[in-house]
């Protein structure tokens, strides 16, 4: 009996034992299974932020790739330009609003060694029509650190203005000076090719050349008499001489001095007939000299050029005479310490073969600069032709100009 | 107003083509010496003495660094810059823009 009974309790005593063991196995089973959970959740998180994380990088990647795109493509494409609205009163016309130009320039860059550049002039005429003209066009080849060579229609190098200073956000004065617009004395472009650079002198100041061979211009004829040089940028060879010049440049004594010598030379003959049916006469000499500076003390701006083209006297033309246009100016700018004000002055002179259209004028205006690159201009230019007697032609030109 | 300077204006246009012919004599020695990441120190002082010549200067964040480079190409044309005056320009306005 008493071997039973030890037996039924040994065996309870096994069966409370067990149970309570298994009890604590289901607990530590539980503990694991919540740790798991926990781990997975947390696993899972990880993954979320993570898949997060490489979404960012490779959106900031293709940003990145994007990025360097722009900084350093092998092609670029840049559109800039220049317009101009304003508003011209002559003392003895009636004022009139007017649209100066618009002129966007397209850049298209092959690496650091091509680029063309191509120059679109839009304006409206006094009809309202608006024309549409290629200012120049050239395709340019950087040789080398010192030289870049230009083929196609390009601004005549000769001088400042024509080529540097005519785009009314940076001219600052709303009228180009006498002689100097187009048709004038200066000359404005050509057709044919040019070599130009710059070179860096040991003293640090630097050098810049520009050499060309060219169509060259053609002139006008109004009866016995010369009555205009053109300088387009002629399609065409008419004279049968090509015309050769260049620009010198140099900074000198300072790096805020530059003095300019240009000469050009060749030939010219008179055009005769309409557009695609013109003839030309015996060709005659034609030569250009020029000069220019520029300075630039503290606040002031100083400028100054001289241009004169020259044609001989050709005993077979209808027009036999030697003649020459001639102008020049003087201009002084001081921008006003602290404040977005300009004060401007001009004086120039321009000589024609045709006394009758030789002008003296002096310019003066106030401009205000809205930004660098965005100007509002007020002239008042006192124009006198002493040989015409030409004594009402004085205009005042308000203009608002933007480079872009 | 009589101008005598055609008397000697021939010479001068050849002056002119023997000056820059004797300044290519060195190009070979100073292609040695190209540095074509640009300068920013070198780049500011061009910029300065070069971009006002002829218009006010303009800020280097008014345009992207790709329109940087077309520009200062286009104005190396016009103001007859050297090739490393343009990389010194162009580094100082990407690194101000």
């Amino acid at each position: 009996m008493n071997i039973k009974l030890t037996s039924l309790a040994c065996f309870v005593g096994l069966a409370i034992s067990s149970n309570t063991m298994a009890q604590t196995e289901i607990e530590k089973l539980r503990s694991e299974v919540d740790t798991l959970n926990k781990k997975a959740q947390e696993w899972e998180a990880y993954q979320t932020i993570k898949q997060k994380i490489e979404k960012d990088v490779s959106l900031l990647n293709d940003k990145a790739r994007e990025w360097e795109e722009w900084k350093a493509p092998k092609t670029l494409v840049h559109l800039a330009g220049f317009a101009d609205v304003g508003y011209t009163d002559r003392q003895d016309q009636t004022g009139s609003f007017n649209f100066g130009g618009f002129s966007p320039i397209f850049h298209y860059q092959f690496a650091d060694q091509f680029m063309l550049e191509a120059e679109l002039e839009f304006e409206i005429t006094e009809g309202g029509k608006s024309t549409a003209s290629i200012g120049y066009l050239t395709i340019d080849w950087f040789v080398n650190d010192y030289m870049a060579l230009v083929a196609g229609k390009f601004l005549s190098p000769l001088g400042q203005f024509r080529q540097n200073i005519h785009p009314s956000w940076i001219n600052k004065l709303a009228s180009a000076p006498t002689g100097f617009g187009h048709d004038q004395a200066a000359p404005n472009a050509d057709v044919g090719f040019m070599a130009r650079g710059g070179y860096l002198m040991e003293s640090n100041n630097s050098m810049n050349y520009a050499l060309y061979i060219a169509n060259g211009p053609t002139l006008e004829a109004d009866g016995s008499e010369i009555d205009m040089i053109e300088t387009p940028g002629l399609g065409k060879d008419g004279d049968g001489s090509k015309t050769v010049g260049g620009r010198f440049g140099m900074f000198f004594p300072a790096s805020k001095f530059e003095f300019g010598v240009s000469l050009a030379t060749g030939n010219v003959s008179v055009r005769s007939g309409t557009a695609g049916n013109y003839s030309y006469d015996a060709s005659r000499s034609y030569d250009v000299v020029g000069t220019d500076f520029n300075w630039r003390p503290g606040s002031f701006d100083v400028r100054g050029e001289f241009i004169q083209q020259e044609y001989g006297a050709q005993s077979t033309s209808a027009a036999p005479d030697s003649g020459k246009w001639a102008a020049w100016y003087v201009q002084a700018a001081y921008r006003f310490s602290g404040t977005n004000w300009e004060a401007v002055a001009r004086i120039g002179e321009y000589d024609t073969p045709t006394n009758s259209k030789d002008v003296e004028q002096v310019t003066v205006g106030a401009n205000y600069l809205f930004a660098t690159n965005l100007v509002g201009k007020m002239s008042y230019e006192f124009n006198d032709n002493p040989n015409a007697g030409l004594t009402a032609a004085n205009r005042v030109l308000v203009q608002l100009a933007y480079g872009f | 107003m009589k101008i005598n300077l055609f008397k000697v204006y021939k010479t001068g246009l050849a002056s002119l083509i023997v000056i820059i012919g004797l300044s290519f004599l060195n190009v070979s020695v100073a292609e040695e010496k190209k540095d074509t990441k640009g300068d920013f120190a070198r780049g500011a002082k061009a910029w300065v003495d070069n971009c006002v010549r002829c218009h006010n200067v303009r800020d280097p964040k008014e345009l992207r660094d790709d329109q940087w480079i077309t520009t200062t190409f286009h104005m190396r044309i016009r103001a007859g810059l050297t090739g490393q005056q343009t990389r010194d320009i162009i580094k100082f306005l990407q690194t101000s823009n």
